[in-house]
């Protein structure tokens, strides 16, 4: 017997396995004190995380795994639910289930119970189920099922601490294996397979697990029960009798009738324990106010509507904080060379000035922005609203050979692109996923935010800066769009996966949630400001500031032929510029200059574009810190700007923004795709494809733009 | 354990040399059974089973193994070759194919059906057999094919002695049609439409789903709302609400709710 397995370094794992969008994260955070992502739409969750929390003196582990309606192997949440419960063994699993479709949910329950000894049934959303008049015996249903029972509200918090003494009463029994009532038939099938099972090394908690799955013919358990040799072969061969003869009996497969089994024995089930004490409908608000989103005629302009004010917000209301912290650093910088003594290690001042000033604090001006953002997206995935909008733009997608389920990664994306790209997690089919995938870099991301806060405003007149920033994520998406049908008509081309999805009711987002994720993301903002925008700022500066440039008379006169951008300016700029161009940035940027000059870029572009490769933001550090050192004693984001636009014309700030839109998706990005796509080859695409894209687009609209006369 | 069908009346224990006879084809059946309960038929519990003596199995053992149909080893263990396997599969599925067809169709009572499977199990011939499975799977897959059974049933001219057809059948039966004609496909359901789901159609991954989210035969759903673009439908059923595509909806047969 294992049933008293062996507790590595004393600590109970507990798994939190239940369906999709039915609270786990919820419960995790609560019972952990964790902040992991919660969101109402199924599948938020793609990753299982640990975390940790202490009951009586006992530590205990809790693992949260994505939500799955079955354990299978079809789609990947539902194949890593199963080896995170069937192969990783926990020592006691807590079935979350929603209380208010629970039909559904208890299937799942079903399953466990036949790989699982140690179980906890926990009732989640029971205050929307108990609203609707729903009433359950709970002392009977755990004396039915032979485990614990807990009711609970996993974003209130409520019932923590009885799942917590359940699950410590549980792990100290000796479990007993419940008896599950599927029918004589399939029960004597589950038993034989069992009985040929228990003569190969299947351990004997999961053996009725895998004689169900062997029955059904799962290729997965298949092959396993295969490598233990001849006890496993002979095991699958009494598993092929037996499904010959339930087959011929009932004239149905065998996983239609396990699943009708799993039915009928949840139907039965709740027959005994639900009492409806009244009708009430807890949906109606809900429903009305889809009336209204999802109209027919309103829902897409609403939709339209509601992406806009999120970019408004963005850009509109951010604009005063950002104005605030750019005075600060404009402050700062004045401090700095006011007070620095006079002629004392100037290159130290200039690298605090121009190189950490000019480059890190160009991109922490942007904070606010970052923040609205987030939070426009946090309500939008918390509220529910975002399955609405799947469901209104399905058909559109489709058209483009993009999956339903791409939807959420894409609006993920808006945020950052690693996490879309790992939740692109819930697509079932491989080709759906790639292609979403790959295009994914084109949802403008939070990085890039950035950018277009820095280059809009510097090119065009202020009641053009909303629609503009909408614009630019409008090209995005658009070519998003454009690039998944080609690559779904060309390399990535096949049959497309199911589109089924649940629409949850809506919910009040809670504060905590939404403020620890404003909390998370400004986190990571500064963190990455801190660290490597720092780090490379640094780099850049001394790249552009050495080898120190010293005037001999003859290259003067040469100099200020060819650089007519100096002659603009006073004497002390003409002579910073020739500082930069004989700097090692500006001998690299002079280099690759005929290659971009097409396009209407010059050099400074050049080395700020190749530095965004390693994240997005730096390419505004990268023009923060080339100008400061180009306008001596000058910092913030007006100067730059008015820099930006004496330098170059607004068809040229637009070339730019589609080039920074399209082009190079950051060094994350392309690590995250080779990770998930399982090769190089994607990535290499990926990269590859979008530049080339980028460089002719950008080359199109400058050529014709120029010869437009723009 | 159910014992489908022990043909326990038949002790015949001569065995002709060339077909498999009766008897060699009950002892197959037996074995199957054994094999398939416990891994292993010993001589001991076949004999127990077919209600004869030891001593009687043996030579059919022999016999049996010497045709290349079962390993008869240490004179004690008996396991069925692959050869021995398909027989005796084929054996047993028309044994309990003719039971069922007696006892669920023509309504013969279960002890006699086993019986008369028993004793038709070996001479009925392969065409014949066809033809029975043909009519069977009619019987089972046609819509009306249960109609047709329960109309057998209550048929006031054979089951009573009534001497002309009273058409009692038939008020029933109208009812019914009207039903069957109109099973529709989910997708042809309008906004605002009730409907009963009779049945999941379509295979694998995609039927598999459907029935995990909970939409099996029997449920009342309820179709809220096309998508604007008419493609995604939005249905609601049991507290739960659902957007599925047009092709999906198309695997969901059912039965309009007539207001
Ligand atoms: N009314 C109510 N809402 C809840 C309860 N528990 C969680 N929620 C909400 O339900 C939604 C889903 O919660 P999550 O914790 O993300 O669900 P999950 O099971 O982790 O979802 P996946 O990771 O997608 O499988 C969120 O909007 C929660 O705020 C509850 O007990 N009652
Ligand atoms: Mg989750």
């Amino acid at each position: 017997m294992n049933t008293t397995k062996s507790r590595e370094n004393n600590i109970l794992k507990v798994a939190l396995a239940g369906s999709p969008n039915c609270g786990k994260t919820s419960l995790f955070n609560g019972l952990t004190g964790s902040r992991q992502h919660v969101g109402n739409y199924a599948g938020v969750t793609v990753e299982s995380r640990n975390g940790y929390y202490t009951y009586n003196g006992e530590r205990v582990e809790v693992r949260d795994l994505p939500g799955s309606y079955s354990l299978s192997s079809f789609s990947p949440e539902e194949m890593i639910a199963q080896q995170e419960l069937v192969d990783a063994r926990p020592d006691v699993v807590v079935v979350v289930v929603d209380s208010t479709a629970l039909k559904r949910s208890l299937v799942l329950l079903a399953q466990v119970m036949q790989n699982s000894r140690k179980i906890v049934l926990c009732l989640n959303m029971s205050d929307e189920a108990k609203k609707s008049g729903q009433r359950i015996d709970l002392e009977l249903l755990a004396k039915l099922l032979g485990f614990p029972v807990v009711e609970t509200v996993g974003h209130r918090q409520q019932g923590l601490d009885a799942l917590k003494e359940k699950i410590a009463e549980v792990a100290q029994k000796d479990g007993i294996k419940s008896r599950l009532m599927l029918g004589e038939r399939l029960e004597s099938a589950i038993e034989h397979v069992v009985d040929a099972l228990s003569k190969t090394s299947v351990p004997e908690d999961a053996r009725e697990w895998y004689a169900v799955k062997i029955l059904q013919d799962d290729h997965l358990f298949v092959t396993r029960v295969l490598e233990r040799g001849k006890p496993g072969r002979d095991a699958l061969e009494v598993a092929k009798k037996e499904r010959a003869t339930i087959e011929a009996f009932t004239g149905e497969d065998v996983a239609l009738y396990v699943t009708e089994r799993y039915y009928g024995f949840v139907d039965g089930l709740l027959r005994e324990v639900v009492v409806q004490v009244s009708h009430i409908d807890t949906r109606i608000q809900s429903d009305r106010i889809d009336a209204i989103v999802v109209h027919r005629v309103l829902g897409i302009p609403i939709f339209l509507l509601v992406m806009y004010a999120i970019f408004w917000l963005t850009f509109t209301v951010g604009a005063y904080p950002m104005d605030w912290i750019d005075q600060l650093f404009g402050l700062m910088a004045d401090a700095i060379v006011t007070y620095w003594p006079n002629d004392k290690a100037m290159d130290i001042q200039s690298l605090l000035v121009d190189g950490i000033i000019g480059g890190v604090g160009g991109v922490l001006v942007f904070l606010p922005n970052i923040v609205l953002l987030f939070l426009g997206l946090a309500i939008l995935q918390d509220s529910g609203y975002m399955s609405r909008a799947a469901f209104l733009t399905d058909r559109l997608m489709h058209r483009f050979g993009l999956h339903g389920r791409s939807f959420i990664p894409l609006v993920t994306g808006f945020g950052c692109t690693i996490p879309g790209i790992m939740a692109t997690r819930t697509m079932e089919n491989e080709r759906d996923r790639l292609a979403t995938m790959l295009v994914l870099p084109l949802m403008s991301c939070g990085a890039r935010l950035p950018i277009w806060m820095l280059l809009i405003p510097a090119f065009f007149a202020p009641p053009l800066h909303a629609p503009m920033l909408f614009a630019i994520y409008f090209i995005g998406i658009f070519l998003a769009f454009i690039l998944a049908l080609i690559l779904r008509n060309t390399v990535l081309k096949g049959e497309e996966a199911p589109f089924v999805m649940e629409l949850p009711p809506y919910r009040l987002p809670t504060w905590r949630s939404v403020v620890s994720r404003m909390m998370l993301s400004s986190w990571l903002y500064l963190k990455k400001a801190g660290t490597m925008i720092l780090g490379i700022s640094v780099i850049m500066w001394a790249l552009t500031t050495y080898p120190k440039y010293t005037a001999s008379p003859a290259q003067e006169t040469n100099a200020a032929a060819s650089v007519d951008l100096a002659s603009a300016g006073s004497n002390d700029n003409a002579q910073s510029f020739r500082q930069l161009e004989h700097s090692v940035a500006g001998r690299i940027g002079k280099a690759i200059e005929p290659l971009i000059a097409p396009l209407g870029f010059d050099w400074k572009i050049g080395v700020a574009t190749i530095g965004a490769f390693t994240a997005k933001e730096v390419f505004v550090s990268q023009l923060g810190v080339i100008y400061a050192l180009g306008d001596p004693g000058e910092t913030g984001e007006d100067t730059l700007r008015e820099s930006l636009a004496r330098d170059y014309s607004p068809l040229i700030g637009f070339s730019l923004m589609l080039f920074l839109l399209i082009a190079t998706p950051c060094m994350a990005t392309i690590a995250i795709t080779r990770k998930e796509s399982g090769s190089w080859k994607w990535p290499a695409l990926q990269f590859f494809g979008l530049t080339a894209i980028a460089y002719v687009l950008s080359l199109l609209v400058f050529q014709i733009g120029s010869l437009l006369g723009l | 354990m159910p014992s489908y069908g022990r043909c326990a009346y038949m002790t015949d224990e001569e065995i002709p040399m060339v077909q498999l006879s009766e008897s060699l084809e009950d002892y197959m059946e037996t074995i199957f059974e054994l094999v398939r309960d416990n891994k292993l038929a010993r001589i001991k519990d076949i004999a127990k089973a077919r209600d004869v003596r030891s001593a009687s199995v043996i030579p059919a053992m022999r016999r049996l193994s010497e045709m290349g149909l079962i390993t008869y080893e240490k004179r004690e263990y008996i396991d069925l070759t692959p050869a021995g396997e398909r027989v005796a599969r084929r054996v047993y599925a028309r044994h309990r194919l003719l039971t069922r067809f007696f006892r669920d169709i023509l309504g013969i009572p279960n002890e006699f059906a086993q019986k008369d499977a028993c004793a038709l199990e070996h001479s009925l011939s392969d065409v014949g057999m066809d033809y029975i499975v043909r009519f069977f799977e009619f019987i089972q897959s046609c819509p009306e094919g249960g109609d047709v059974i329960s109309r057998l049933q209550s048929c006031a001219l054979v089951n009573s002695d009534k001497k002309q057809c009273t058409g009692g059948c038939t008020v029933q039966r109208n009812e019914r049609q009207v039903i069957a004609e109109q099973m529709k496909s989910l997708r042809e359901m309008k906004p605002g439409q009730s409907c009963n789901v009779v049945r999941i159609s379509g295979t694998g991954a995609i039927r598999q789903r459907i029935l995990d989210m909970g939409l099996m035969p029997g449920i009342n759903i309820y179709v809220e709302r096309l998508s604007p673009a008419g493609d995604p439908m939005w249905i609601k059923f049991q507290g739960s609400q659902l957007s599925l595509r047009l092709k999906e909806a198309q695997m969901v047969l059912v039965e309009p709710e007539v207001k």
